[in-house]
């Protein structure tokens, strides 16, 4: 696991770091660290994959994609592993996850799927389901975004 | 959500977002590096990205974490929540630190779509139960990853 050291680190760095000409000096003094170290450490983390992306998060649905689309697919297994990656290779789907059915939720295969509109989303889903030949699933629209926010790890006070 | 008019943006704008949303520098003066990358000065760094945060275009700029890899798991969850109920059903499940994302979908019975991370699924299933407790909303589905195909890299601005 973490140290203290990573653990401030990430810390740091998981909400927004200052848009200012050295903001790891910033961070780092925050932290009680030595810029040089903050650096070390940070690179660190990110070269094992405990950062699996570090960089800017936009607001999709201002920056050209104002429709996404959560595509739930019911896939037979044996597929789900071709299917899987056939929909991961496409551009407009950002996220692919394989989930569990449940008795009233017979879905096993998850895409979000992103376009300028709803109607091109449905598109981007028949143009999948005619190549795979899935053709039992749903696409659920976002109506309104209740919480959007990142998760906060290791934060400096105990969590409630 | 009703979508704004996209401000404008320039095609310096554009490339600029498609270079920070993955390998942002790791060096005592990232902007400056971003800047030397795409022949642009550290100030005109520093004012574009300002620029496009303070319109929203950009969220944040930071780490994005593996959650097992920081000793958590996550899920996904949908719940069956009457129409009247969604405000307070949202503010009952948004207080909690670990959900992530919460989005109102249209669905005819599963509308209310949230992600759940926690240090062990234990915690996340007494999140649950506490939530159908204090609701009353009882049909909440609980749909861990068991495999991931793709997680977002970037979007092509």
């Amino acid at each position: 696991m973490l140290n203290a050291t990573e653990k401030s680190v990430v810390a740091a760095i998981q909400g927004d770091i200052p848009v200012t000409a050295r903001p790891y000096a910033e961070l780092a003094a925050r932290s009680g660290l030595t810029e040089e170290a903050f650096l070390t450490t940070l690179r660190d983390l990110k070269a094992r994959g405990y950062i699996r992306r570090f960089g800017a998060t936009l607001r999709h649905q201002k920056s050209g994609y104002a429709a996404n689309a959560m595509g739930a697919w019911r896939v037979e297994e044996d597929r789900v592993e071709a299917i899987g990656r056939h929909m991961a290779a496409q551009r407009q789907i950002s996220h692919c996850y394989r989930r569990n059915p449940t008795p009233e939720w017979p879905y096993n295969l998850y895409t979000m799927i992103h376009a300028d509109c709803e109607a091109n989303c449905h598109a981007i889903a028949r143009a999948i389901a005619r190549e795979t030949g899935v053709d039992d699933y749903l696409l659920l629209f976002s109506r309104r975004e209740l919480k959007k926010t990142s998760m906060t790890y290791f934060p400096d006070d105990d969590e409630d | 959500m009703h979508a704004e008019p996209p401000p404008p943006l320039d095609d310096t704008d554009r490339r600029l977002l498609n270079r920070i949303q993955s390998n942002f520098p790791i060096t005592p003066r990232p902007y400056d590096d971003i800047g030397r990358e795409m022949g642009l000065s550290e100030a005109d760094v520093l004012a574009r990205v300002a620029r496009l945060r303070a319109d929203g275009i950009i969220r944040r700029i930071g780490g994005n974490f593996s959650p097992d890899k920081l000793g958590f798991v996550s899920t996904l969850c949908a719940a069956e929540v009457p129409a009247a109920e969604v405000e307070r059903f949202a503010r009952a499940v948004n207080r909690y630190s670990g959900v992530t994302h919460n989005y109102l979908r249209d669905h005819h019975r599963f509308n209310v779509w949230f992600t759940v991370i926690a240090p062990s699924m234990e915690e996340i299933a007494s999140h649950l139960a506490a939530i159908r407790e204090e609701t009353g909303v009882e049909r909440i589905l609980d749909l861990p990853a068991t495999r991931v195909f793709k997680i977002w890299a970037k979007f092509d601005v």
